[in-house]
């Protein structure tokens, strides 16, 4: 059931340079699922129009729930200046959600880059607390953007993590499909699930190594959103479909989705977008 | 069984024979087919709403990306993405028809026959109280050219239209043109039993980066308050053309903004990209009127359509 609502701002601190963790008080029980998202703003704010989508990154308690973003736009930087006891405009919970199976003999791959990190931190837990073989694969631009895209509270959690940053300066050097290509080369991939949220290009990768080692893949998909439940049609994704692009060739994003089977994403057609 | 609403009696208004319990519609493009919003406000309060625009054969719309925001709007060039009259009335009425709300199938085409093949289909579905003739969406055309910015073009599909369908005909006017009152005057004179007004402005976006426009389609339509001043003076232009009643469109956010529109000469309202910043902005909207009748004593809020003083 989605709740829209006012919720009271309990902090919004930088992480980062650049990356921030909102944490806001919704005031009533909240039911959130892994991977699923809100439309935010600030109260009565006129500029910027829409909200933004953020994914749920932590919930404390039934009502509290923390938001990890970077700084990119106007809408995020109209965030960033939201102040402790603010109200903020929001609608959640949004989406579907990362299955996991929870059984013993299952392996699950977390992929994540940069910021994409927010949408995987509670799968990466409920991962951590089941007898799940859980491996995290974590790349970010540098060890500035690893630190504010919730580095810390990833490696808490204690599952294997493979770090990469693009310049070096933490961890392996050079992007994060590599190590999971190696992975899935030594044969750690067979009967596992891989779960990934980052940038464009990283998923589409992350797609294609997939597919080359025959694992089952999930990507959460990031799209420029008008409302979120799925009236406005703007954030759709082009979808393999037998023949010509047609009728349903399109999907939202936010219903739709955010998450979608990798192997179902036209991802030349959707290019332009990122 | 839903609940008993009381209806604030001096917001009930009627078009074309038809009752509404207030002037407040969400506006087609931005309500979905209405069951999206079933969760987020009570259906049974809105006046009405207008169905994201049918097609006879389901439509795919444009590549994305389909929206940028601008300030106080957006642009979109969604290419209007349906599911086709058949499944409307196959998957959304049935459960529609479960709420004390007036349904407006809004309908599109590529041609004037894709039209009438549509309102065909629509007329078989029970529980749709009008149509309402897209004929300015600024994301689709044929050959160049969009039906609604010709006053001839314009009159031609509304007669034939007003032929094929069996319920009162809304006529939804794009502002996209130099003298609105041209085409509110031939399209009323055609047969329309009310204007609604207006569609989104023409608009561009550019990428400074990548030089290229923000939007898949390059144009989209400009919609949201930014727009509402020039959605108003043509409110205020159309209601001194023609007798028909109008339905004042674009930027609504509260009912002050909706005031705007009625004062100019609007009977009913639309509210459109306010639902996406706002979900329960139209039950804001109806209380906001109500509380501007009691506040200035007005028994009718029709009484003041129109009402603008000039001198």
């Amino acid at each position: 059931m989605m709740i829209e609502t006012l919720a009271t701002v309990e902090s919004n601190r930088e992480l980062a340079p650049g990356y921030r963790l909102l944490t806001v008080d919704f005031k009533q029980d909240v039911q959130v699922s892994p991977g699923q998202f809100a439309m935010l703003k600030a109260h009565a704010s006129i500029e910027p129009l829409l909200r933004r989508a953020l994914a749920v990154y932590g919930v404390q308690g039934s009502r509290r729930i923390s938001f990890l973003y970077q700084v990119l736009g106007r809408g995020t930087e109209a965030l960033a200046q939201v102040e402790k006891e603010a109200s903020v405009e929001a609608l959640l919970p949004l989406g579907n959600n990362w299955p996991v199976e929870r059984a013993a003999n299952q392996r699950a791959i977390v992929v994540a880059g940069g910021i994409g990190s927010a949408s995987v931190l509670m799968l990466c837990k409920e991962l951590a607390a089941s007898s799940v073989d859980a491996q995290l694969f974590f790349g970010a631009a540098s060890k500035n953007a690893a630190t504010g895209c919730g580095l810390a509270d990833l490696s808490a959690l204690g599952l294997p993590l493979t770090l990469t940053t693009d310049d070096g300066s933490l961890g392996e050097r050079g992007f994060v499909t590599a190590p999971l290509e190696r992975h899935l080369r030594e044969g750690a991939g067979a009967g596992a699930t891989i779960y990934a949220c980052g940038p464009w290009v990283m998923m589409k990768r992350v797609a294609e190594i997939a597919a080359q080692f025959e694992v089952r893949c999930l990507v959460s998909l990031e799209a420029p959103m008008g409302c979120g439940f799925g009236v406005c049609v703007g954030c759709v994704v082009a979808i393999k479909t037998d023949g010509p692009l047609g009728y349903d060739s399109y999907k939202r994003v936010c219903t739709e989705g955010s998450i979608f089977p990798a192997e179902t994403i036209r991802w030349e057609v959707n290019a332009m977008t990122h | 069984m839903a609940e008993a609403i009381n209806h604030d009696p001096r917001l009930a208004i009627e078009i074309a024979g038809i009752r509404f319990h207030n002037p407040v519609i969400g506006a087609s493009g931005t309500f979905g087919y209405g069951l999206e919003f079933a969760e987020l406000i009570d259906l049974n309060r809105l006046g009405g709403f207008a169905t994201k625009g049918l097609s006879a054969r389901p439509l795919s719309g444009n590549p994305p990306p389909r929206i940028v925001e601008t300030h106080g709007g957006m642009l979109n060039a969604i290419g209007l993405q349906n599911i086709g009259a058949r499944a409307f009335i196959k998957e959304k009425l049935p459960q529609l028809r479960g709420y004390d709300t007036q349904i407006i199938a809004n309908v599109f085409g590529y041609s004037d026959d894709d039209y009438i093949e549509a309102i065909s289909i629509l007329n078989d579905g029970e529980g749709i109280v009008a149509y309402e003739l897209n004929i300015s969406c600024p994301n689709v055309k044929e050959g160049g050219i969009v039906i609604g910015n010709s006053p001839e073009s314009a009159a031609r599909l509304t007669e034939k239209a007003r032929r094929a369908s069996t319920r009162p005909l809304i006529v939804k006017l794009s502002p996209n043109v130099t003298d609105v009152t041209l085409v509110a005057r031939a399209i009323a004179d055609a047969g329309a039993d009310c204007l609604s007004l207006i569609n989104t402005i023409v608009g561009m976006s550019v990428d400074v980066n990548t030089r290229r426009p923000r939007l898949s389609y390059g144009t989209g339509g400009l919609s949201g308050p930014a727009i509402r001043p020039i959605a108003v003076r043509m409110v205020y232009e159309v209601a001194r053309a023609v007798d028909v009643p109008l339905i004042g469109i674009g930027g609504i956010a509260c009912a002050s903004d909706a005031l705007e529109f009625i004062i100019a000469g609007a009977t009913a309202i639309q509210i459109g990209t306010a639902n996406y910043y706002d979900p329960t902005v139209t039950m804001k909207v109806i209380d906001g009127l109500s509380a501007h009748c009691q506040s200035n004593g007005i028994e009718k809020l029709n009484s003041i359509t129109k009402s603008i003083l000039t001198e």
